[in-house]
């Protein structure tokens, strides 16, 4: 606990909050424009479409977001070269676990950040009824996962490389990969196409009528394996990041 | 095994590939001592000190600390006992001194106190509120002392100090690290590669080369290589060593020369005399004087870099 104290005092006026605001905010006007002036058959669909879109957003956005955090994190200690330091008073894994820790407190942060905003803006333009909050909730606990998985590979990659250029450019080309899985099909088992295997929601667009049909998703057996990967990249990459970091002699 | 001394390495090895950085290392550092280790640069110094602080894994040997052997699970509970500054100095160029120090006293768990003291103690107490990306190099290592000084520790580890200061920065850390067993009952370790700096601030001293420990004594016992001697050389040495000796005089004998400590002119008048008298003829008497830092290069090799 004291640990993960001494993290948040670390990163104190490297805005790490206001530069997660930032990128969030692109997230929100995205939603925004969405979607702006729904017409009657849109308001019927509102909550249903917000699931589906909130994905797609993620699948890019993410990758590059948690490139960012994990690299703020992890930057404040290789330019002031203090492991050298900090590990002759805490163990290293119990400094790894520190980062992990803040690195979550700012995902959980994030998440329900962007559902409360996607829920208020639904409201907000008047969608029919409620959420559907099981779904709502299955969402939640995924996108978060999926945030994980990717915050832990970038953390392994920020704390590996000195030069934080490197972790930067995984976590931009992470983003582009996921735009391509987009347009391939709605699930992967690469870590950063885990949005997409833990969408709620899919569609059926008719060319003819240009209508867009949402419905809920029955996930097929690989697509329940494709979400259950994203479980095995979360523990891959917290034990490589882990064995990693307790082992590097600096 | 129990030991007196406050720092103890047996036979302490590092292996890099198939480079043995270094080689069965045996320091002993006793307490209240300032204990010079001194080395060429890439001698070995500062790998022996990180693994002594368990920043880096011994290939072979072991570490006593506290006079308790080191493990995996002590290794902590030991540390908290150490303060250390390896190379440069560890600090976070975002935020203040002072808070730089809050973060380590945290860690520590050392009193709030704490912070004040060290403070005033490496003359920062004015730039404690100064971002520290805005400090001098020498501010910027009076804060690494600083933080290696929290909580006062029993035994501190000081690399390389005074690397990049100015004359006045070094003259300062110099005096600074004198005033700490007598001030604090410290023990201090700091490594040089600079002979003069031992010389000056050191009690004992360890010299290292290429790895290897290869001598390690008070550094006043040190300094006694480097008396002054009167050199002899005579017809029959072994028959003038006899001689000698009976007259009551430490002599010995070296490459042919007989060895006297320095003794005055007039000895050396009746030195003569007595040999004369004895039919053994005198060839050449020489005044020989080796310095500390004869003694050094002939222990770490005329080659390495200092």
């Amino acid at each position: 606990m004291i640990t993960l104290q001494t993290e948040f005092k670390k990163i104190k006026r490297k805005k790490i909050g206001l530069t997660m605001c930032a990128l969030i905010g692109i997230q929100f006007a995205w939603l925004l424009w969405s979607g702006s002036h729904p017409d009657e058959n849109e308001r019927l669909d509102g909550w249903i479409s917000m699931l589906y879109n909130l994905p797609l957003v993620s699948v890019i956005m993410m990758p590059t977001i948690m490139s960012v955090l994990a690299s703020r994190l992890a930057d404040v200690e290789h330019k002031g070269n203090t492991y050298k330091l900090l590990n002759t008073l805490r163990r290293p894994g119990t400094l790894y676990h520190a980062k992990v820790l803040c690195g979550i407190l700012f995902i959980l942060a994030i998440s329900i950040a962007q559902f409360i905003f996607i829920i208020a803006l639904g409201y907000a333009r008047g969608y029919a009824g409620h959420p559907e909050w099981n779904y709502y909730a299955t969402a939640f606990v995924l996108n978060f996962a999926c945030c994980l998985s990717l915050y832990l590979l970038q953390l392994l990659l920020s704390m590996v490389f000195f030069n934080q250029m490197i972790p930067l450019v995984a976590g931009l080309g992470g983003s582009m990969l996921g735009l391509i899985l987009m347009y391939v099909k709605m699930y992967s088992f690469l870590p950063w196409g885990g949005f997409l295997s833990a969408a709620q929601v899919s569609m059926d667009w008719n060319p003819a009528t240009k209508v867009i049909h949402f419905y809920y998703r029955e996930h097929s057996p690989v697509e329940l394996c494709a979400i259950a990967a994203i479980f095995v990249w979360i523990v891959v990459f917290y034990a490589a990041g882990r064995i990693l970091f307790t082992r590097k002699e600096v | 095994m129990p030991t007196q001394n406050l720092v103890e390495t047996h036979n302490l090895t590092k292996q890099y590939g198939k480079v043995r950085c270094v080689n069965a290392v045996n320091m002993q550092v006793p307490p209240g001592a300032i204990y010079g280790f001194l080395g060429p640069n890439g001698a070995g110094k500062s790998t022996t000190l990180k693994m002594i602080l368990g920043l880096a894994k011994p290939t072979d040997g072991g570490i006593t600390l506290f006079n308790i052997p080191v493990n995996e699970k002590n290794r902590m509970k030991l540390l908290t006992q150490t303060g250390s500054l390896i190379e440069s100095p560890s600090y976070y160029g975002h935020l203040t001194g002072e808070e730089n120090l809050r973060i380590i006293q945290t860690l520590k768990g050392c009193s709030e106190k704490d912070i004040d003291k060290v403070l005033k103690i490496v003359r920062l107490d004015e730039a404690r509120g100064k971002l520290v990306n805005h400090y001098s190099l020498g501010m910027k290592q009076r804060l690494g002392l600083a933080a290696a000084l929290l909580g006062f520790p029993k035994l501190l580890i000081l690399d390389e100090p005074t690397n990049g200061l100015d004359p006045a920065g070094i003259q300062e850390m110099r005096e600074l690290v004198c005033s700490l067993p007598g001030a604090y009952g410290m023990t201090v370790l700091v490594s040089s590669h600079l002979l003069s700096e031992i010389d000056q601030i050191a009690d004992h001293v360890g010299i290292i080369r290429k790895g290897e420990l290869v001598y390690q004594d008070t550094l006043e016992s040190l300094h006694s290589h480097s008396k002054e001697q009167i050199a002899i050389r005579v017809s029959h040495t072994a028959i003038a060593l006899d001689l000698l000796r009976q007259d009551g005089v430490e002599a010995a004998e070296e490459d042919g020369y007989l060895l006297l400590p320095m003794v005055d002119d007039a000895y050396v008048a009746n030195l003569c005399r007595l040999l004369v008298a004895q039919n053994i003829s005198l060839y050449r008497i020489e005044k020989r004087e080796k310095s500390l830092e004869d003694i050094f290069l002939s222990l770490t090799g005329k080659e390495s870099s200092l």
